[in-house]
């Protein structure tokens, strides 16, 4: 029972706006935990802060219980946090591999060595596009390794950003609504996915999503969120049972 | 013939050197005629008043531009864009105001420099081609290497979207600086070659912004993220003048028609089309080897 990644009291305020209103939760190392809530909760809000996008004004936010506050964005991934965003973010131009090799990027060691194509570089970068490959079996897209990544239907691009993510190595991988947009098939094809990037890689998962019966399906745990701040949280059992976030989701019973 | 050759040579160095910028990290760059002038005048310097070999004058000159293009790259760290160019075209005319002003520079009287020498040896024009010729094939070499490493993937992944080369661990600010310096230094060994190739370098020339004009396009029309693209730019844009000497202006004109082509029938360049074949031809290949290998394992 140790807690990988965690938030207390978390608020974001944009102008008069209070995005997150003193938010806590907390994701255990090797659980798939979901994120839900109604459109504008603050999930979105709440991932950027947590993958340092976004600053934040008040409360902390603990990874391995320490704080990252000083942290860059581009830091996290050294720590072992990965993330996908909601809407795409991979590059189009480049061939499938080419944007799974960029999420080794920290590995590349000494720029100047790797530029020069030095022998140790080279070493480096074999034993890098290796374990790209490995990943891209892994969520089967070993045939679309030289493929622009703009040819490609969505489902495959929510899949090659997930696989850029994982040749990272993380400890954590924060995902964006993995299966927004996707058909029930695609869905079906990520869900198992993400059951075996957990099982098999030991990789934490944090999801936020709305397809509520993918989340009870894959998660261990569920916190719930609503106007920004926290509405309940459990096992999918209890939040399936729970009467506010039936009524947050549902509305209110007014007759 | 030979310095027409070499200038050719030049014009595709300080091609590449833009590419590296504009191409493959996505900054528009319409100041690196600053960066020729820095190369130039350091070269130039070196050789009048220590009497530096022509070789020393090209490494001070990438090292002298280098630091300048680190310099700039810190200073224009949060423009892009539109912003970029502009900003950019500042640091030309900056440049070129102070040749023209300041007293060490001696402005539009010029500079005149002695015979080059390549390790004590006097050489002419064939050998100062030969000479330019070599120091292309390093460039070349090193720029080969340079985009198929990692820290071209991260120029590239910056080019094509910061997010998430950030969430994949790219340091925005390393990068951008990284490019900028190797950008400026190949553009910089360019300008100490353009010095020596006539012996004779002077503000009326380097305090202009044509030069910075000139690469651009060379750039963009020959294609500016492909190894083979700033070969066919920088000879077009260094032979048009050559071949319509007779016609003076008309081959502003000229380069001007060419450009607005390229950039509506091929935006990615002349060099990405004419690779269009090739490329076909090897993933035919590839395709056919992956099936004789399917083959083989049923």
């Amino acid at each position: 029972m140790t807690s990988l990644l965690r938030c207390e009291q978390v608020t974001v305020r944009f102008g008069g706006v209070v995005a997150c209103d003193k938010i806590s939760l907390d994701v255990e190392a090797g659980k798939v935990v979901g994120l839900i809530g109604p459109n504008g909760a603050g999930k979105t809000t709440l991932f950027n802060v947590l993958s340092r996008f976004q600053d934040y004004d008040e409360g902390n936010v603990l990874y391995h219980d320490q704080n990252v506050d000083k942290k860059k964005s581009h830091e996290m991934i050294e720590l072992g946090m990965a993330r996908t965003f909601q809407n795409i973010n991979l590059f189009a131009e480049q061939t499938v591999l080419d944007n799974i090799l960029i999420g080794a990027h920290h590995q590349i060691g000494n720029p100047l060595a790797n530029m020069f194509w030095l022998p140790g570089a080279r070493r480096n970068e074999h034993a890098i596009t290796k374990r790209a490959i490995e990943i891209a079996k892994m969520l089967h897209l070993e045939d679309e390794l030289d493929n622009l990544v703009r040819n490609l239907p969505y489902g495959l691009q929510k899949r090659v950003e997930m696989a850029r993510a994982l040749a990272a190595e993380p400890e954590i991988i924060l995902l964006d609504e993995p299966v927004a947009g996707c058909n029930d098939e695609e869905t079906a094809e990520l869900k198992d996915i993400i059951q075996r990037v957990n099982k098999e890689l030991g990789v934490t998962v944090l999801l936020v999503e709305h397809d509520m019966s993918m989340v009870m399906a894959v998660c261990d745990y569920i916190h719930v969120i609503n106007f920004g701040a926290n509405l309940a949280s459990g096992t999918p059992a209890e939040i399936r049972a729970d009467s506010n976030v039936i009524k947050a989701y549902l509305g209110e019973d007014d007759s | 013939m030979a310095s027409q050759a070499a200038l050719v040579v030049i014009y595709i160095m300080a091609a590449q050197g833009v590419s590296i910028l504009t191409g493959y990290t996505g900054l528009v760059t319409v100041g690196h005629g600053g960066f020729l002038a820095i190369g130039a005048y350091t070269s130039a310097l070196l050789t009048k008043h220590y009497g530096v070999d022509l070789v020393v004058g090209i490494v001070a000159a990438g090292f002298m531009a280098a630091f300048i293009g680190c310099i700039l790259g810190l200073v224009f760290l949060r423009l892009s864009g539109a912003f970029m160019a502009i900003g950019t075209l500042g640091f030309a005319f900056f440049m070129g105001t102070i040749f023209n002003n300041v007293p060490i520079f001696e402005g539009r009287e010029g500079i005149s420099l002695p015979d080059n020498r390549v390790f004590g040896m006097v050489i002419g024009d064939d050998g100062f081609y030969v000479v330019s010729v070599l120091v292309l094939a390093l460039t070349t070499l090193f720029v080969y290497c340079l985009v198929r490493s990692g820290v071209g993937r991260a120029f590239m992944a910056l080019r094509d979207s910061e997010k998430a080369a950030e969430s994949s661990g790219v340091n925005r600010i390393l990068y951008r600086t990284i490019a900028f310096t190797i950008s400026a230094a190949i553009t910089g060994v360019a300008g100490a070659l353009n010095a020596h190739i006539v012996n004779y370098i002077s503000a009326e020339v380097y305090g202009d912004i044509w030069y910075s004009v000139d690469f651009l396009v060379a750039t963009v029309v020959g294609g500016s993220a492909v190894l083979m693209g700033p070969f066919i730019g920088g000879a077009f844009v260094a032979l048009v003048p050559f071949f319509l000497e007779e016609l003076a202006d008309f081959s502003y004109i000229l380069k001007g028609a060419v450009l607005i082509g390229v950039l509506i029938i091929a935006p990615a360049g002349v060099a990405e089309v004419l690779g269009r074949p090739i490329r076909a031809w090897r993933r035919r290949q590839l395709a056919a080897a992956e099936a004789q290998n399917t083959e083989a394992g049923t």
